[in-house]
């Protein structure tokens, strides 16, 4: 651990990944949190008609691949429109679900007044309803961020990703559990949010739990109808055809989202928290948890549009209703104002990421390391 | 679409929304509405004309939708400024029945949708416009004696109602009063006065702020003495409109006294200092919000961060329209107070009384 006088002595342009840095000291929150706010007033006075032009470009973009990806598998034959096809519509699903849908659900787009970009308004096409995600990922998520035993998206409650979580022999099997959740993670997200695991320690009833599946339940009836019932009955004999490409193209997003959402707050170097201290913290404070409970991927252009800018999980986690699009230039403002402050600023590529998650999934799925404890804020 | 009732349509909307195609229905409806929108239409800019060193004449080909219009109504003009949906009224300055249709737009210092609209809108371009509305108008046929008395922008109406009787052959014996700031803001200077030149019944008088100073109640009551038994359209900056109001028994409670309104009035309940902080129940959404004490309810809402429907924030076009489930308002331009629970309010223009809920 680096004493304060290191700290005083960080060099903002060394490599800022790998080292453990101390918490902030009161003055120095004070600070981050003046900086931060200053940085955000100053993004939002520049918001403007490029960045309504951006999210109606991916919309355009997201729309037209659905649309031809659609055609290719309901009209084409041979493996390679097939190809194309499941490839366009996965391309626009998870457009839709990435840059559009969890962006506008977060309000980044509230500020134009355009009724098709309202956060309370936007359903996005996924199994999971907008008010559960709305209440279980704007609300519970970004409040509780990285907070062990608050956030449920730790692991999503059955997976152990950090050593701070006790480790229970139903770890033993978490490969193969979370391959299986990644093959069909939008289902994993559909029903995070409607406490499967308070059912089932007692906390919920059963009539409480089934009440509040009800608008999931809906919602993935008429999604499953769509892409297994409705399109490939339209395309008569080639039904198998469709059905096959509907199924391959949610498998393909499924895997994108589960890689990129996993990437974002469970590689080595990311901070678990332990709730005590959390109850009364300060809002520098809540910027400093929510870097260092967060972590980035570095690409290009098109990596970030793909991954909705969650590529910047840690300006998402400091800015969630900024648009999108507004992070890579907000970055290089973060890093600096990290290495000042001493704060972790976790990135690193999507391979070596990746790596780094399904790493720790398979050592933690063994028991051990004995006695790591959460982090106080 | 012709054989589709509502009914049809609501079993398409319900059913594109349950497949959740709607993503798509909504993206290209709107792409393609232009074409057939029967509400909001979008016009298209023909002509752009210099009035004045700030003031524009924007000449549009109405939508399909169009309905026409009476001379002295207005139109809500809806823009994305900046990428905000903004909406604005402007009076019609054209007589009805011409295949275009004018708003003169005078470029307010400051403003939203004013300077966008002259520096980022050309020939060509389309701008969505309402279906015109107002009761600031004059009856078709008529013979009874008028006076205008318009000040800076509020000439836009008037030129409507006057084109269309002097195109009529209707003019009946008229009195034209508009104040200008100096010559170089005298917008339509040169029509008015051939319109003079060649009807005697037009009385017309052009006067500047820097020459002939303010408006004054004796100038007035010199040029036009038997203003009370006139026919008088009101138009013009709050100072002018206030002051000669009272010059009629009843003020604008005179029912000859027609006034249009461009801003809110300057009364003692806008201006007066901060009032007291209150708290806002939003009973659809479930919040509630500290209202500062400054300013119209509508902008002490979005204050504390809530985005209510609005359109053009002088309580016309009533879009903020929203129900008062209970708490006091005052109706800034009536003066009105509304206690009783479950009222209609316009946002843009009542002010808190205390705490109040909202059907928000």
């Amino acid at each position: 651990m680096t004493t304060a006088t290191a700290r005083h002595e960080t060099d903002a342009t060394a490599p800022i990944n790998g080292a453990e840095f101390a918490t902030p000291t009161a003055p120095d929150r004070d600070s981050l949190e003046r900086e931060l706010d200053a940085l955000r007033r100053d993004v939002v006075a520049r918001l403007g008609e490029n960045d309504v032009t951006h999210i109606r470009n991916v919309m355009l973009a997201a729309n037209t691949s659905e649309l031809g990806g659609r055609a290719l598998l309901q009209f084409g034959w041979g493996p390679v429109t097939f190809v194309l096809g499941t490839g366009a519509l996965a391309l626009s699903k998870i457009l839709e679900n990435m840059e559009i849908g969890h962006n506008v659900i977060h309000g980044q787009y509230d500020w134009t007044g355009d009724p098709a970009l309202r956060s309370d308004t936007y359903e996005w096409d996924i199994a999971c309803t907008s008010a559960d995600w709305r209440r279980y990922h704007n609300y519970e998520h970004h409040t509780y961020t990285n907070i062990l035993g608050k956030d449920r998206d730790v692991g999503y409650s059955f997976l152990r990703v950090t050593p701070e979580q006790p480790w229970h022999p139903r770890h033993l099997f978490q490969l193969p559990v979370a391959a299986t959740l990644a093959a069909m993670f939008q289902w994993g997200v559909a029903t995070h949010g409607l406490g499967a695991d308070a059912l089932l320690s007692g906390d919920k009833s059963l009539r409480e739990f089934v009440t509040g599946a009800r608008p999931f339940a809906a919602k993935a009836g008429w999604q499953l109808f769509k892409d297994y019932g409705l399109f490939p009955a339209l395309a008569g004999v080639g039904a198998p055809r469709v059905a096959l490409g509907n199924l391959l193209a949610n498998g393909l997003r499924n895997l994108w989202t589960f890689s990129v959402i996993f990437c974002g707050h469970f590689p080595e170097g990311v901070t678990v928290f332990e709730t005590d201290n959390t109850e009364d913290e300060t809002r520098g404070q809540w910027y400093a948890r929510q870097i260092r409970g967060s972590a980035n991927i570095e690409g290009g252009r098109l990596l970030h549009i793909l991954t909705g800018h969650l590529s910047h999980q840690i300006e998402h986690h400091l800015f969630p209703d900024i648009p999108a699009s507004r992070y890579p230039e907000l970055a290089p403002r973060v890093q600096e104002i990290c290495a000042r402050h001493g704060i972790r600023y976790s990135t690193g590529t999507f391979g070596r990421q990746l790596r780094s998650v399904w790493g720790r999934i398979a050592r933690l799925s063994l028991p051990g390391p004995r006695g790591v404890r959460p982090t106080r804020i | 679409m012709n054989g589709w009732n509502s009914m049809d349509r609501g079993l398409v909307r319900s059913g594109l929304d349950r497949l959740f195609l709607r993503r798509q229905a909504t993206f290209w409806s709107r792409r393609l509405r232009p074409l057939w929108s029967r509400t909001d239409g979008r016009a298209e800019v023909v002509e752009i004309v210099d009035e004045t060193h700030d003031t524009k004449t924007f000449w549009l080909r109405p939508p399909r939708s169009w309905a026409g219009h009476d001379a002295g109504q207005f139109v809500t003009v809806t823009c994305e400024v900046n990428g905000v949906a903004t909406r604005r009224c402007y009076s019609l300055s054209s007589r009805p029945g011409e295949a275009l249709v004018a708003i003169t737009i005078k470029r307010v210092e400051g403003g939203l949708m004013s300077p966008w609209l002259h520096e980022r809108v050309h020939v060509g371009d389309h701008l969505a416009l309402s279906p015109a509305s107002g009761d600031f108008t004059a009856p078709s046929a008529t013979r009874a004696p008028l006076l205008f008395l318009t000040g800076g922008s509020g000439i836009t109406p008037a030129m409507a109602i006057l084109r269309d009787l002097t195109a009529r052959g209707a003019l009946p014996d008229t009195v034209f009063i508009h104040h200008a700031r100096s010559p170089r803001d005298l917008a339509f200077a040169d029509e008015l006065r051939a319109l003079a030149a060649s009807h005697r019944q037009l009385s017309l008088h052009l006067l500047t702020d820097d020459v002939d100073g303010f408006f004054d109640e004796a100038t007035f009551t010199a040029l036009a003495p038997d203003f009370a038994a006139r026919e008088t359209y009101l138009c013009g900056p709050a100072p002018l409109m206030d002051r000669a109001a009272g010059l009629w028994d009843g003020g604008y409670t005179h029912t000859r006294l027609h006034a249009e309104r461009f801003a809110l009035p300057t009364t003692v309940a806008t201006r007066e200092a901060v009032g007291t902080p209150t708290q806002a129940t939003l009973a659809t959404s479930g919040r509630t919000l500290s209202l500062n004490g400054a300013g119209t309810l509508l902008e002490q809402l979005e204050q504390g961060g809530a985005t209510p429907a609005h359109g053009c924030r002088i309580g016309i076009c009533h879009t903020c329209k929203c129900i008062k489930r209970a708490g006091s308002v005052q109706n800034l331009l009536t003066g009105a107070i509304s206690d009783a629970p479950n009222q209609l309010i316009q946002l843009c223009i009542s002010r808190p009384r205390g705490d109040i809920t909202l059907d928000l």
